[in-house]
Parts: structure tokens; C-alpha cells; sequence
């Protein structure tokens, strides 16, 4: 246990030295949120699996919204909010927050500071599955299929917190088409709504060994006029592992604000 | 080599210190305006997420015993940030400084933690001053 921890001390002395070296900022834009993880972010060329699917695996931070969805947007921009969310948003509380109570985010949402993990599976030969394995909040999975099949009929389709998730290759851009949501997940911190209409396209890019750009276009015209279109970067938390995070474990959540 | 660990450790944190995360907003559990300190005999540490805790009991001049309940950061931040289970053990005596909660007289979300021989632990707690994205 004791030599990680003072690996990871001497890196954060490093730092400094590996700047100087060229190597990128540990720091980047449009995590999603707040970064917990001040490994360097490697440059080094875009991995492929055996079949020659580009590789997206490896333990990532950021990639979606987090805190606020604004900040995936162009600058300028705002989100095309219906009057009754922008209603709802602003009535929420504290209290109401997903997050606070051990439920999940949605997607095209990701953990504000905790790592995620992307998995092709089976990684010998065209995939039929990719996982992304969230160590929180809360500890949970997203599935997508990636072996040509559809959506299932709108009255099959059972509204959940990830939706039901399909993909599919444009070159090397794993593109994700996601639909089934239920109208309870919120599409940031800040409680930005959603509704069972809302469709999500998402479009990871990997651009070298340690960054991937997420462009994601949500339509949901039960909240918001017109579809819209975020940017969010991953980064590669390389020397980072999954921990356990069970977040009904020990949650006191409303008792410091006399809500329990 | 464990004090080396533990200055490290310390050092570590300090540089993280606008990283750490938090399942919930501060705001409406913890009050930035009433800074709180208390001095005393660590009785329990709950190692656990989504918050680790350690439960402090603060005698007064009479003698009366409260004990107070800080609320750190989740497990997995406090060790990303360099904390480990014994960081803070059960009969430490310590002075932790932390805010106020909005509804309890005897809890607080914790941002500073010091040992008896002067060492401080980052409390990687969820507060404003210390976080750079709020997050619920």
C-alpha cells in the first residue's frame, strides 16, 4: 500500500520537471467537472485492438457533462431550456440532487471527479459490447451494444437512468445512439431536466494515446426547443485503478442540513 | 518512514487541494460563514464512502464530554489525495477545523486536521474554498 502513495507523491514533485519536458498540462479543459487526478496526460500514438478497431480502453476523467452542462458549449451559447424546466431547475433543492442520494446520473453524463473505465468486449475480434464501468456516483455500469442490432420497439423499451444504448463505427469515431431514458436522471449537478423523449448521440473520438473528445448532440423536445450539441475531452488516468465506491455504505447525507 | 509517509502525504494534498470531489453540494448541509475548531480525543473513524468521517469528543471546562461528527471527502478522494485508513486513529488527540452544519450543534464538514506533534492533514472536504467545481 505504501509504495503507490509515494509514487504518487514523488510524480506530483515531478510535475514541475515533466512540464518543463513538453508534456502536457495535467490540467485540461471541459473535464466535466473537477479534476482529482494529477497524472500527466499522455501524447503517445492511438492504440488498436487485434482486428484493427481503434482502441478505446484505458481508465479516463471527463468526457461529459458534470457540473453544468454549459460548459460543453460553444462560448456563447446557452441551453435551449424549455420555460417549465428552467421552471423546475430553479425550484430544485439541494436535497433533490440524484447524486446526494446515492441514485445515478444519466448520460450522456459522467462521475464530476472519479474515474471511469472503457471496455471492448471481446477485444480479439469485433467487439459485440462496450462497457464504461463507473467507479461513481454511484457505482454503475453503462451498456452499449455494438453487434447491429436495433432499439427495441418504443412499448419494449423500459425508461432507465442510461438508456438503452446502440453503437456503431464512423472511421475511427465510436458513435452511440442512446434512447429509453426515464425522466427522473437530471443532465447535470445543477439539475438541468430531461424527459422519456430524450435522444442522445454521442461521437468519441480518440485523438492520440491520452485524449478523447466526446461530441454529443441531446434532443429532447419534451425540455428543451431545439437539440444542442457538447464538447467534453477525456483524459487517460494513466497509473489510475478502479476503487470500490458504494455509496449506500455509510450516506448521512440531510442530517448536517436538517433534511433527515 | 511512516512520519516521511505521512509528510508526503500531507504534501501531496496540499498540492491536490482544489481537486477533491463531493456526492452533494456544501450549501445545504454546511455553513461557509461559521468556522468551527474543537480540540480533542479522536473516538471513531468511519473509513467509508460516499464520506469518511472521524468522530472527535470535546471536553469543556466542566468537564462535559460532546462528541462531533466531521465529515471528510469520500474514501477514494482521501486516498488519491495521500490519506490512508491510520491517517487519523481512535485516541489521537487532535484539533480539526472545519464549518458548522445548518442543523446540528455537533457536526461540521472538516478542512483541516492537526496531530498532537503539529503535523496537518488536508482535509479534502467539499468545501467551496477548497473545491474547484462545486458538484452535488
Amino acid at each position: 500500500m505504501r509504495t503507490p502513495l509515494l509514487a504518487s507523491a514523488i510524480f506530483a514533485a515531478s510535475v514541475p520537471f515533466l512540464l518543463a519536458q513538453g508534456v502536457d498540462s495535467p490540467t485540461t479543459v471541459n473535464l466535466g467537472g473537477g479534476s482529482a487526478w494529477r497524472g500527466n496526460v499522455p501524447n503517445g500514438p492511438v492504440p488498436r485492438l487485434p482486428d484493427g478497431t481503434v482502441s478505446l480502453e484505458g481508465v479516463w476523467q471527463g468526457g461529459g457533462p458534470s457540473a453544468n452542462l454549459q460548459q460543453g458549449l460553444p462560448k456563447g451559447e446557452t441551453v435551449p431550456m424549455l420555460p417549465w424546466a428552467k421552471a423546475r431547475m430553479a425550484a430544485m433543492k439541494p436535497a433533490d440532487a440524484t447524486e446526494a442520494n446515492c441514485l445515478p446520473a444519466t448520460t450522456p453524463r459522467v462521475p464530476s471527479t472519479y474515474p471511469w473505465r472503457l471496455v471492448q468486449y471481446p477485444t480479439h475480434t469485433k467487439a459485440t459490447h462496450i462497457f464504461m464501468l463507473f467507479e461513481a456516483n454511484i457505482h454503475s455500469f453503462r451498456q452499449i451494444f455494438m453487434d447491429g442490432r436495433k432499439h427495441p420497439p418504443a412499448d419494449e423499451l423500459d425508461p432507465s437512468w442510461y438508456g438503452h444504448s446502440i453503437g456503431s463505427w464512423d472511421g475511427d469515431t465510436l458513435v452511440v445512439d442512446s434512447v429509453g431514458f426515464n425522466d427522473r436522471g437530471t443532465l447535470d449537478g445543477a439539475g438541468a431536466p430531461q424527459t422519456t423523449k430524450k435522444h442522445v448521440i454521442e461521437r468519441w473520438t480518440r485523438k492520440d494515446l491520452g485524449h478523447m473528445v466526446n461530441e454529443i448532440t441531446i434532443d429532447d423536445p419534451g425540455a428543451y426547443s431545439k437539440p444542442f450539441t457538447l464538447t467534453f475531452e477525456a483524459t487517460l488516468r494513466v497509473g489510475d485503478e478502479m476503487m470500490e465506491y458504494i455509496c449506500n455504505e455509510n450516506n448521512q447525507y440531510g442530517i448536517a442540513g436538517g433534511k433527515k | 518512514m511512516k512520519a516521511q509517509i505521512r509528510f508526503l502525504a500531507v504534501g501531496l494534498a496540499l498540492a491536490c487541494s482544489a481537486t477533491v470531489g463531493a456526492h452533494h453540494g456544501f450549501a445545504g448541509e454546511y455553513d461557509i460563514n461559521k468556522p468551527v475548531q474543537v480540540t480533542g480525543v479522536v473516538s471513531k473513524v468511519e473509513w467509508t464512502n460516499p464520506h469518511a468521517r472521524f468522530y472527535v469528543d470535546v471536553k469543556d471546562a466542566k468537564g462535559k464530554v460532546t462528541t462531533w461528527n466531521f465529515e471528510l471527502a469520500s474514501v477514494n478522494s482521501l486516498r488519491r489525495n495521500g490519506w490512508t485508513q491510520t491517517s487519523l486513529k481512535i485516541g489521537d488527540t487532535i484539533t480539526a477545523k472545519g464549518y458548522a452544519a445548518l442543523a446540528s450543534k455537533t457536526m461540521a464538514n472538516a478542512n483541516g486536521v492537526t496531530l498532537a506533534d503539529g503535523t496537518s492533514l488536508f482535509a479534502a472536504s467539499s468545501a467551496p474554498s477548497v473545491q474547484q467545481t462545486p458538484s452535488r
